[in-house]
């Protein structure tokens, strides 16, 4: 075999083993989710065309190993009708990563499942310049790591101080964890530091009078984190965003900031390291500017 | 009468507010409790208190410690 058409089954979710001849065929989960009668296909499929087990990989997805060469086609045919699709690799959006959310979740305040399948919906397998990784956290408790993502998105609450009943207790300063909230002076408002604040709500929560109120329930977006061979945490753009379409379009927005700036083979990270995350911030603000 | 007070400073999650819990239900309605507590402790026992209809009518430190003047909810 052509080490093009290796390249071509890779593309495709078919990863050559060590072993000459078999491939571990990489299948399409969104969020680590997945049916009954998805499993039940993926498991009669180990069963048939592998060795009958699979390997649950860092990143929520399953592989079935060991499939002999000859047997890839018909394997992806047989699990078609159950909605099992086969996943990609290379030079493209990757697997999307989503803990439970809010539906599951008490700590929840985003659907991560849900933005998941949309995000996968749109532009799951793309070309980029190099791989593209989205991971949701359904809040800043951060299940998902999402600072590992090339695109990471966490749930997030930003605390306004309604000044209604405030008692200047202290108690919203005492529990911020982040030492986001001061407060200069008796009579005076307590400030909010909003780049200290990690949306955490605690201090909306922890309130007695209920002073502090929520001013936004949304999603908040970091970019250009990897791990791999040179670990970087992805940093936080832009305001926290208020709706799943906002943040699909700010996503989109990144993605084909990517695409203009990035070089073949360069991490998104490094990319951004080049052009800095002013440039992003400002492609992404440029297109929800545009009617 | 003067207002029962509760020291939960020596206990964790979720002991702090079983004890705040059982502490209230010593209380009429309507009536008051002091609970001391640990600045850790702060938003969990605040934000079950708030979730039971309870409410914190005042709140005074001594260093670490604070103290929460709760007044019972409900019937
Ligand atoms: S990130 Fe938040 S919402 Fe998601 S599983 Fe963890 S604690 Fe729950
Ligand atoms: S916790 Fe609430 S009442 Fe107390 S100082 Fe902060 S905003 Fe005011
Ligand atoms: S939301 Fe969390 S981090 Fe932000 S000010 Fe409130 S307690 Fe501090």
């Amino acid at each position: 075999m052509k080490e093009a058409d290796y390249k071509e089954l890779k593309k495709g979710g078919m990863m050559r083993q060590a072993e000459a001849g078999l491939f571990s065929v990489r299948l399409h989960v969104v969020g680590g989710r997945l049916g009954t009668r998805q499993l039940e296909a993926i498991r009669e499929a180990a069963d048939r065309f592998g060795r009958g087990e699979v390997h649950l990989t860092s990143r929520q997805g399953v592989e079935i190993p060991n499939v002999p060469q000859g047997s890839l086609a018909e394997l992806k045919e047989f699990l078609a009708p159950s909605g099992v699709g086969v996943g990609v690799c290379g030079p493209t959006v990757r697997t999307v990563t989503a803990c439970q959310g809010c539906r599951v979740c008490p700590s929840g305040a985003i659907d991560s499942p849900a933005l998941a399948a949309a995000v996968d919906r749109e532009f799951y397998g793309k070309p980029v310049p190099h791989k593209f990784k989205v991971g949701i956290s359904g809040c800043v408790n951060n299940c998902i790591k999402a600072e590992e993502n090339d695109a990471g998105i966490k749930g997030w609450i930003e605390p306004r101080w309604s000044g209604e009943d405030c008692t200047e207790c202290g108690i919203c300063e005492a529990v911020c964890p982040t030492k986001a909230i001061s407060r200069p002076g008796k009579g005076m408002q307590p400030v909010i530091d909003r780049e200290l604040c990690i949306g955490c709500g605690d201090c909306i929560v922890a309130c007695p009078a209920g002073t502090l109120r929520e001013e936004v329930r949304g999603f908040r977006l970091f970019a250009g984190g990897k791990f791999g061979r040179v670990p970087f945490l992805g940093k936080r753009i832009l305001g926290v965003l208020k709706t799943e379409a906002e943040t699909v379009a700010a996503v989109a927005a990144v993605l084909e900031f990517f695409r203009l700036h990035g070089k073949p083979r360069e991490r998104f990270g490094d990319t951004l390291k080049r052009t800095g995350f002013e440039a992003l911030e400002a492609h992404v603000l440029g297109k929800e500017a545009r009617p | 009468m003067t207002t029962p007070m509760l020291d939960i400073t020596k206990d964790v999650c979720p002991m702090t507010f079983v004890k705040v819990k059982m502490g209230l239900q010593k209380v009429a309605p309507s009536g008051k409790l002091n609970v001391r507590l640990k600045e850790e402790a702060l938003k969990n026992v605040i934000s079950s208190l708030k979730g039971e209809g309870h409410r914190v009518t005042n709140v005074s430190r001594e260093d670490a410690v604070y103290i929460l003047e709760v007044e019972r909810g409900g019937s």
